[in-house]
């Protein structure tokens, strides 16, 4: 038998949060590939800690501010934003992950992107701390933040076009250019920006 | 001398700690209306040097974001690790891991109590700090063989053993430093020049600091009480005895004894550590690679570390990110510094122990 957890977390907030992810079964990501490239719209983990964790994968970026109010609303704090590429190379989908607490439960809210113009509502007006994570964002993974009240450069000189390394092909792909598809998929995607 | 509003520019290696900011200060006479910062001269790109490395080396990776909580991020990076893996750690490594988190804990809140002193030009009294800190430092070189990178951490548990002879070294040790920082405290709690140059300085109202989400002593000088020990307990601190000092003073001061009274706070717990270890494996092993994302966070010595990690079924993380504390803590220098005078504001940032290395990875 499978081992029995209690699941820990505010019903109220996982129910609303509930609400603005996908329905319960139905599967985000592309559906012509096969799992992992499907996730589901909601799961809940306990490390071996006991400690709970939340995972939303909402329906759509813009459903971040209601689900910002409402957990600013429940006196959840702004842990972390983190933005990633799911796939690399050729083909760029990339995702952002917020990491919300709230005694002691952390929620994790993931947003799917649009991989030909990548952007996220800016929640710094919800949660003030939100700014330098939106701001590093916007120039490191070139997500377009919109309504951010700050949008300065972080870290990068403002001369710097955003998300510049990405044109650039690292040495570790350069040195397994032989035994994988990564260097192809990576020239053959910079030829189409170009097309 | 006019009352004119300009602007001085202030670094990029600032009076309190040799690490590469600046600060543009708006200045009215000696007061500071407002206060910018820019940053990102020792950005090294880590995030992405860790999607370049497999799962064992970025141990060693992410024990160099910082020295003085080097131990805090392998520690919560190996968590991070053993959540997306489902390892279980043995619980002696529990203990040891909280060990080597209390015994810097120790030394970083004493280097941070210490610069205070140097900045308020109270030279004997940093001295003295740093002279009982050493202490600790010698505790770190006799039990792991380094004074600030421990390499205790590993993925699954502890690297190595501590010996039942260097646990009565290490209370040994704690023994001959309590007194010493109850009296440290003493100082910090009584004496006019210190107090005159801490207490109602560098003011972050309690509401500001929930706005703002700082973490830490930070948030603990300002009436938060937030200690992820106590909040969301992990390794082995739900089986220890201790409190979380708090203070609503909101001021250079009630950081100070936040820190200092932690510092006792950790004495007790790596006593609890050395007698109540049980014996046992300290490691874990190593499980296979799913596609799947964790988190995991720890209190370390400036607050809440907090870890996210992507794996794509290789051996290399397809995403790690983390945030330090000092993340969530530079937003709050533009509250405590406003309307202060410039002579105050390397000891505010001191306040703060801000950490550029790894608020820049």
């Amino acid at each position: 038998m499978e081992e029995q957890h209690i699941l820990h977390g505010d019903a109220e907030l996982m129910n609303g949060l509930s609400a603005l992810c996908a329905a319960p079964g139905v599967k985000l990501g592309d559906a012509s590939k096969p799992e992992p490239a499907q996730v589901a719209a909601e799961h809940h983990s306990v490390d071996s800690f006991g400690n709970a964790y939340h995972w939303y994968r909402l329906v759509e970026p813009g459903a971040l501010v209601p689900a910002a109010q409402l957990l600013k609303e429940k006196g959840a704090r702004l842990c972390m934003i983190s933005p990633y590429n799911v796939r690399h190379m050729g083909e760029m989908q990339p995702e952002v992950c917020y990491h919300f607490e709230l005694g002691g439960v952390v929620y994790n809210l993931t947003a799917v992107l649009d991989p030909k113009r990548p952007a996220v509502p800016s929640i710094t007006p919800v949660f003030a701390n939100a700014d330098w994570h939106e701001r590093e964002m916007m120039e490191l993974f070139k997500i377009s933040v919109e309504q951010h009240p700050n949008p300065r450069r972080l870290f990068l000189d403002e001369k710097l076009d955003a998300g510049i390394l990405n044109q650039a092909v690292p040495l570790s792909v350069m040195m397994n250019g032989a035994c994988t598809t990564d260097l192809w998929e990576r020239i053959l995607a910079g030829k189409g920006d170009k097309a | 001398m006019s009352a004119q509003t300009f602007s001085m520019p202030l670094g990029p290696v600032h009076v309190a700690l040799e690490e590469p900011v600046y600060f543009h200060l708006d200045v009215d006479g000696e007061t500071i209306r407002h206060v910018s910062l820019t940053s990102g001269h020792v950005h090294r790109g880590m995030e992405a040097m860790a999607t370049q490395r497999n799962l064992i080396q970025n141990t060693t990776l992410t024990e160099r974001v910082c020295s003085l909580c080097s131990n805090s991020h392998s520690f919560t990076y190996s968590m991070a690790v053993e959540n997306v893996l489902g390892i279980e750690i043995p619980v002696r490594a529990r203990y040891l891991r909280v060990l080597a988190e209390e015994i810097k804990r120790v030394a970083s809140h004493l280097f941070n109590t210490a610069i205070q002193a140097h900045v308020i030009g109270f030279k004997s009294l940093f001295m003295h700090v740093m002279e009982v800190r050493e202490m600790m430092q010698d505790v770190k070189e006799t039990v792991y063989g380094n004074r600030m990178n421990l390499a205790s951490n590993c993925i699954g548990g502890v690297k190595c053993d501590v010996s039942p002879e260097l646990l009565t070294y290490i209370r040994q040790q704690v023994e001959k430093m309590r007194p010493a920082v109850a009296e440290i405290r003493d100082i910090y709690a009584t004496n006019s020049m210190v107090l005159g140059r801490t207490k109602g300085i560098g003011l972050l109202p309690h509401d500001d600091a929930v706005r703002l989400g700082v973490v830490g002593p930070v948030a603990r000088g300002s009436g938060i009480a937030h200690d992820v020990r106590k909040d969301s307990p992990y390794a082995a601190y739900m089986d220890m005895d201790f409190n979380v000092p708090v203070y609503d003073g909101c001021c250079i001061h009630s950081r100070t004894m936040v820190r200092l009274d932690e510092v006792m706070e950790s004495f007790g717990i790596i006593e609890q550590c050395c007698t109540r270890m049980p014996d046992g494996p300290v490691t874990a092993p190593m499980r296979q690679i799913h596609v799947a994302e964790a988190c995991a966070r720890s209190e370390a010595p400036r607050g809440e570390v907090f870890y996210y990690i992507r794996t794509n079924g290789t051996d290399m993380p397809e995403r790690l990110k983390w945030r330090v504390p000092s993340y969530m803590n530079w937003e709050a220098l533009g509250v405590m510094m406003r309307d202060c005078a410039v002579a105050d504001v390397a000891l505010i940032t001191n306040s703060i122990d801000p950490c550029v290395s790894c608020t820049e990875r």
